[in-house]
């Protein structure tokens, strides 16, 4: 091959015509292939996705009261590397003044080289304006504010274990601001900005941004007046029979609805920090305890529902002393004949086991789980529990006749109140609720919560024989006279169990006393629930559900009466209301 | 004199074309620099509005939880134990009825709220 003029012309021309190609093929790889990944780290450089953070939904009870908002605060943060080491002490003993911080903890942080460093969270922001300004007058650099909101409660401890808290990241973790976090958390929105050398905000150069959506309001069933009337009541208990612990539940059996639920020992939402774990529990859905006689109820109406017996069919209750299975099954007194009414009046242990037996294991089991024992009862709480119910086949010989008087079993508060709820809602077991809507911001409503029924447990007519029998309890013939309120029949049930203990059988001396009813007794407007777990009486003699708690739902239930407006019979009206039972006064029952 | 005529001769359309087009330019030029300028002047202003309507928000917040703080059940109460406030008894003028009143059978029994005045 002979090398003239036109065979290394053509030859520089290839070589020009690879080189460009190639730079023209890298071109085109970074531009298109690479695009994204290159347009993406100039971005960076200079772009900056800006959060805008929502705002927590509201809480508010039904009547739109406020349980629970925001207060918008600031956190201060340092990076030391912008602050010089010649300003540390002076940093120190301006933060450690203003922030109420321990120099010497402070001084470590800022000798550091970190760049965020948090040193205090939940600022009011009148104290960070003034920390501001001085910050500015000292000219101290490398403090830095940030926007927050603190979540706060007016009321203290009031429905402390319902409403519940959130985490420093605002994250529900008890109550209702846990189990509606998803709503009332909201969505955060962002703006791309880019900013100058400076770190300013360019606005011209603003680009996509989506608005923040504030988190929606959650409006709770609980009437905050009766909830008053149930905390003045729960305190003057605790007060007055130093309990170990206490619940007070009342509930619209319609619908459902929770009114009020009161638990102690309780803590002051504000000041959760110094709370201990047993303050924090709502112990109407996460303390499982033995019902004791108000669990008769539950014998009672499935027997009755079987037509195994009618309300007038008189059982022989062996004169307060029965040999079961080896046994001796005791009742408080002893008694004859009595009729089915009679047994939940007088409360007999033998006459509601044989009411039990009569049914049969089987049938009596498939009756406590119809009524929602063993199982969640579908509350808007988080941590609620099933409780305990064994299935038969793990049953001993005598389960038969101490399930039946609420031994053996182990029930939540709310489970209970629920059960005396479908008794006084003609036999619906209706699914309790703490949460009655939720709307948005705007007021537009997001989600309403209309009365769930889970299932007839027995007809209708059953419940109101039930009912019946059950207004005998509070009257001069029953156990419970004392939680009679005037100008209204209340129907109602006492129960006293001696306390499981945690090591096995149970502690002697120490009792749950309880009373569960509803008022009026034709038309219930609301269903009431009062326990106390190791009440102190002066005489072990009065530490009875019909001596200690049947007083408590007395006096609640006429106030709530009162408040819900609802009519008195006069001919019911005595001239003196029910007192508070002395623990000193044995002559009251 | 024919030559000096034809070499000082002054093309006065080309001359002014030039000069229209490159005052043009200049306004042009200038134009953009001051719209570009205005711009970020209205940024930076919009921002100082966006910092202030921020700081009246945060001051409304502020605001609307002292007062739910101050009128909180819990907050009320305290006032009224401490003595602040006093309760009043409603007089029967005040007394919004809803349903007719029923005769007590005695003094200080209970009995519902009633409004007789309705739809009157």
């Amino acid at each position: 091959m002979r090398w003239n003029g036109r065979t290394r012309c053509a030859l520089v021309c290839i070589c020009f015509v690879l080189l460009f190609s190639a730079f023209s093929f890298r071109l085109v790889y970074l531009q298109l292939v690479k695009h994204d990944k290159y347009a993406g780290l100039a971005a960076e450089k200079h772009v900056y996705k800006q959060p805008i953070y929502a705002e927590r939904g509201v809480i508010t009870d039904v009547n739109g009261e406020i349980l629970a908002h925001n207060i918008p605060v600031e956190i201060v943060v340092a990076d030391t590397s912008h602050i010089t080491k010649e300003k540390v002490a002076e940093a120190v003993a301006l933060l450690s003044q203003e922030l109420k911080l321990d120099p010497d903890d402070l001084a470590e942080k800022l000798a550091s080289d970190r760049h965020y460093i948090v040193l205090k969270r939940d600022l009011p922001t009148s104290a960070a304006d003034a920390l501001r300004a001085k910050l500015r007058e000292q000219n101290l650099r490398g403090i830095y504010f940030e926007h927050d909101a603190a979540r706060l409660y007016p009321n203290g401890s009031m429905l402390c274990h319902v409403i519940g808290f959130t985490d420093f990241d605002h994250k529900g973790i008890q109550g209702v601001e846990a189990s509606m976090d998803e709503y009332l958390r909201g969505q955060d929105g962002y703006r791309y900005i880019e900013h100058d050398r400076a770190g300013q905000e360019i606005v011209l150069y603003r680009g996509q941004e989506r608005a923040a959506r504030d988190g929606y309001q959650v409006h709770l069933s609980i009437d905050l007046n009766l909830q008053n009337i149930v905390e003045n009541e729960i305190d003057a208990a605790v007060r007055e029979y130093s309990p170990q612990k206490a619940t007070i539940i009342l509930m619209r059996p319609q619908t459902g609805e929770i009114l009020a639920m009161a638990n102690r020992p309780d803590f002051d939402l504000n000041q959760r920090n110094t709370a201990k774990p047993e303050q924090m529990k709502n112990r109407a859905v996460i303390d499982m305890m033995e019902p004791g006689s108000t669990f008769k109820i539950v014998t009672a109406a499935a027997a009755l529902n079987e037509k195994k017996v009618r309300p007038d069919t008189t059982i022989f209750c062996e004169n307060g002393a029965w040999n079961y299975g080896g046994r001796i099954l005791h009742d408080h007194h002893p008694y004859g004949e009595l009729s089915v009414q009679d047994i939940l009046v007088k409360s007999s242990n033998i006459g509601a086991a044989k009411l039990a037996l009569s049914l049969g294991d089987q049938k009596f089991y498939e009756y406590i789980r119809r009524f929602g024992f063993g199982e969640r009862t579908g509350v808007e709480l988080p941590g609620e529990i099933n409780g305990t119910i064994r299935p038969p086949q793990n049953w001993s010989k005598i389960s038969i006749t101490r399930i039946p008087m609420g031994h053996e079993v182990a029930v939540t508060p709310l489970q209970m109140a629920v059960a005396m709820a479908t008794i006084a809602n003609g036999g619906k077991l209706i699914t309790p609720r703490v949460v009655k809507s939720i709307t948005a911001a705007e007021g537009e409503t997001v989600s309403e919560f209309s009365p769930s029924v889970v299932r007839q447990v027995i007809l209708p007519e059953t419940a109101k024989q039930i009912s019946n029998a059950l207004r005998g309890v509070v009257s001069d013939r029953g156990t419970a006279a004392a939680a009679a309120v005037p100008g209204f029949v209340i129907a109602g049930k006492t129960g006293t169990a001696q306390k499981v203990d945690p090591h096995g059988g149970y502690e002697r001396g120490k009792y749950v006393v309880s009373f569960i009813g509803f008022l009026p007794a034709d038309h219930p407007e609301f269903v009431g629930l009062v326990v106390l777990d190791d009440a102190k009486t002066s005489k072990p003699e009065l530490n009875y559900g019909g001596l200690v708690a049947g007083p408590i739902f007395s006096r609640i239930a006429e106030k709530a009466a009162r408040y819900l407006d609802l009519a008195p019979q006069p001919d019911l009206i005595k001239p003196t209301a029910p007192g508070r039972v002395a623990s000193t006064s044995a002559s009251r029952h | 004199m024919r030559r000096s005529t034809q070499l000082n001769r002054l093309n006065a359309a080309s001359l002014a074309r030039w000069v229209v087009m490159t005052a043009l330019l200049a306004v042009a030029g200038l134009s953009y620099v001051y719209l570009t300028l205005q711009l970020h002047w209205l940024g930076d202003r919009q921002k100082a509005f966006e910092t202030t309507l921020a700081g009246l928000r945060k001051q409304n917040d502020v605001a609307n939880v002292q007062i739910a703080a101050l009128t909180s059940r819990s907050a009320l109460q305290r006032r009224l134990k401490e003595g602040y406030l006093k309760m009043v008894p409603i007089t029967e003028q005040n007394i919004v009825r809803l349903a007719p009143v029923r005769p007590a059978p005695e003094e200080n029994a209970i009995r519902p709220v009633a409004n007789d005045q309705v739809g009157r």
